[in-house]
C-alpha cells in the first residue's frame, strides 16, 4: 500500500462513524437567532466564540441516559415555569431522548448550577464582565435553549460579573462547582490561586474567564491588544489544578519524549515549544506555548498568539512567554 | 425563499452534510462538536444565500467556508475554550500498540493546518490539484509542494513504524 492510500484508508476510518446530525436542518434555520445574541454579547467585548457555539453536543440517545434527561425537563417545566421549547413543555407527555437543554438566560447562577448538575449535565462557567445583566445572572448559555443533549455533555453557562474588586477567595472554604470560585474578576490578575506578576506592556485584560474548559479545576483568561475584534487574545494562560493537572503533566512527558529542550523557569522545569489545536508539539507553524509546574499539583500554561508574535518577533515572544512565566507566583 | 428553495435546502443537507462534517474533523483535526460547529456556520451562511447560490455549486462554497474556517481555527488566533482532543484523553498519545491508521492519523493531526488541508483536499476529498488550489485560495505550485512536504513527512513516519514491526 502507498502512502497516498494509506492516508486515504486512515482517514476513511477516523471519519467513518461521523454523521451529520437529523436536525442539522433545524440548527442551521434556527441560526438566525443566534446572530442577534452574538452582536449584543459582543458589544459587551466579549467572547464571540463562547456565544458562537450552538451546536447540538451530541445527540446520540443512549438508553441510560433517558431518565437524567427527562427529570430535566421536568425541573424546567415545573419549577422554573420556562421549559425549553414548546413541544417539551408538556413534561412527561413527551419522551425526549438524551434530554434537552433549558433556557438559563436571566436565571440566578446558582441556581442554574444545581439544576444542571441534577441533570447530569457537565458544568462549565465562563465570566464576562458587562453592565448588560445583573451580576450573577446567566448572560448566555450553550448550546442554545431546546438543544438535544445527553445527560454527561458539557453545558457552558456565561455569567454576568461586574468589574469591581471581588473578596478574596478562601481556598479551603470554597465550594466546589460554584461560581464564585473563580473570584478573580478584580482586575483579571488573579487566576486559579495564581497571581500574573509580569504582562507585556500594552495588553489589556480580556475582561472575561472560564472554568473547568481544560478539565475539572482548570481556570483560564486572556490578555489582549487594544481594538482586537472580540473573542481574540494576545496572551493566553490556562491554570491546572487538581485533576487537571494530569492532563498537563501528561503533555510535559510527551514534549520531553519527542525531544524538547527542558528549560528551567525559578528552579522548575518548563518546556517552550509549538503547539497544534490538539496540544501536540509541532515543527513549524503552531502556536509558541510555555508550560510549567509551578507547585505540585498546580501546573501552568501560557501561549502566545501567531499574531502577536508575528508583530513582536519571534524571539521577543519567546522571551516575553520566559517573563511572564517567571512573573507568575501562588497567590497567597 | 419559496417552498420549493426550502426543500431544494433540506435535499443539499441530506446529500452533503456528512461528508461536509468529515472533511472539517479531517482538516481541523478537532473533536466532533468543534466540528458541527463549524459546519453549522457554514450552512448558516449557505443557507443566507441560498435562493442565488443553489444552482451555482453550493457544495463548493459550503466546502470553502468549512475548510478555511478549519484552517484559521487550527492557528489558535482566538482564545481557546478547550483543549479538543480527538481521542479521549485519558488515552496514551501514543502506545506502541497503536495500529498503522492512528498513527497516521496522529501524523497528520502534527502537521501544519494548510498543510493538512490540502491533504484531505487531494486524497480524501479527491480534489486535483487545480481544484484545491482554487479553494484555498493558492497556487498550484504551493498545492503540490504542501502535498510532497506532507506526503514526505507521513511516509517517513509509517517506514519507520513498518521498519519497527518487520
Amino acid at each position: 500500500m502507498n502512502v497516498e492510500e494509506a492516508l486515504k484508508d486512515a482517514m476513511a476510518a477516523q471519519v467513518a462513524g461521523v454523521h451529520a446530525s437529523p436536525s442539522l436542518g433545524q440548527a442551521v434555520r434556527r441560526g438566525n437567532r443566534r446572530h442577534i445574541v452574538r452582536f449584543r454579547v459582543a458589544g459587551a467585548a466579549v467572547l464571540t466564540a463562547a456565544v458562537a457555539v450552538g451546536v447540538p453536543v451530541a445527540l446520540t440517545a443512549r438508553p441510560d441516559t433517558v431518565p437524567a434527561g427527562g427529570s430535566l425537563v421536568g425541573a424546567g417545566a415545573g419549577d422554573q415555569g420556562a421549559a425549553a421549547g414548546s413541544t417539551a413543555a408538556s413534561g412527561d407527555a413527551v419522551a425526549t431522548p438524551g434530554g434537552v437543554v433549558p433556557d438559563l438566560t436571566g436565571k440566578n447562577a446558582k441556581e442554574v448550577d444545581a439544576i444542571l448538575k441534577e441533570a447530569g449535565y457537565t458544568v462549565r462557567i465562563t465570566k464576562i464582565v458587562t453592565d448588560q445583566a445583573p451580576a450573577g445572572t446567566v448572560f448566555g448559555q450553550m448550546p442554545q435553549p431546546g438543544t438535544a443533549a445527553p445527560a454527561g455533555a458539557a453545558v457552558t453557562i456565561i455569567i454576568a460579573t461586574t468589574a469591581g474588586p471581588t473578596p478574596a477567595p478562601s481556598e479551603g472554604t470554597e465550594d466546589p462547582g460554584m461560581p464564585q470560585d473563580l473570584g478573580d474578576l478584580g482586575d483579571g490578575r488573579t487566576l486559579g490561586g495564581v497571581h500574573v506578576g509580569y504582562l507585556p506592556e500594552g495588553l489589556e485584560w480580556g475582561k472575561w474567564s472560564g472554568k473547568d474548559g481544560f478539565g475539572k479545576r482548570s481556570y483560564t483568561t486572556s490578555w489582549a491588544e487594544p481594538g482586537l475584534e472580540p473573542g481574540m487574545y494576545s496572551v493566553q494562560m490556562i491554570v491546572y489544578r487538581k485533576g487537571a493537572v494530569s492532563r498537563l503533566t501528561k503533555r510535559m512527558q510527551s514534549y520531553a519524549a519527542q525531544g524538547a529542550t527542558a528549560i528551567e523557569i525559578g528552579g522548575r522545569k518548563a518546556y517552550l515549544v509549538s503547539v497544534s489545536e490538539g496540544g501536540d508539539r509541532v515543527m513549524d507553524g503552531g502556536t509558541r506555548t510555555i508550560v510549567w509546574t509551578l507547585a505540585p499539583g498546580v501546573g501552568a500554561e501560557v501561549m502566545i498568539s501567531p499574531d502577536y508574535a508575528a508583530k513582536i518577533g519571534a524571539d521577543a515572544a519567546d522571551r516575553e512567554l520566559k517573563k511572564i512565566a517567571a512573573g507568575a507566583t501562588l497567590d497567597k | 425563499m419559496t417552498e420549493e428553495d426550502e426543500a431544494a435546502f433540506d435535499e443539499f443537507l441530506a446529500a452533503r452534510s456528512t461528508a461536509l462534517l468529515r472533511t472539517a474533523i479531517l482538516v481541523c483535526g478537532a473533536s466532533e462538536s468543534d466540528a458541527e460547529d463549524m459546519v453549522q456556520n457554514a450552512l448558516e451562511k449557505v443557507y443566507r444565500h441560498w435562493p442565488r447560490i443553489r444552482h451555482d455549486n453550493p457544495e463548493a462554497y459550503a466546502r470553502r467556508v468549512v475548510v478555511n474556517g478549519a484552517i484559521s481555527k487550527a492557528r489558535r488566533r482566538k482564545v481557546l475554550q478547550e483543549i479538543t482532543f480527538a481521542h479521549p484523553p485519558e488515552t496514551p498519545v501514543e502506545s506502541p500498540d497503536l495500529g498503522l491508521r492512528d498513527v497516521l492519523v496522529a501524523e497528520l493531526r502534527k502537521l501544519p493546518a494548510r498543510m493538512r488541508a490540502v491533504l484531505v483536499l487531494r486524497y480524501w476529498e479527491d480534489l486535483s490539484e487545480a481544484e484545491t488550489a482554487a479553494l484555498l485560495g493558492c497556487s498550484v505550485g504551493t498545492v503540490k509542494s504542501q502535498a510532497a512536504r506532507g506526503l514526505a513527512r507521513v511516509r517517513a513516519r509509517m517506514e519507520n513504524l513498518q521498519g519497527v514491526s518487520a
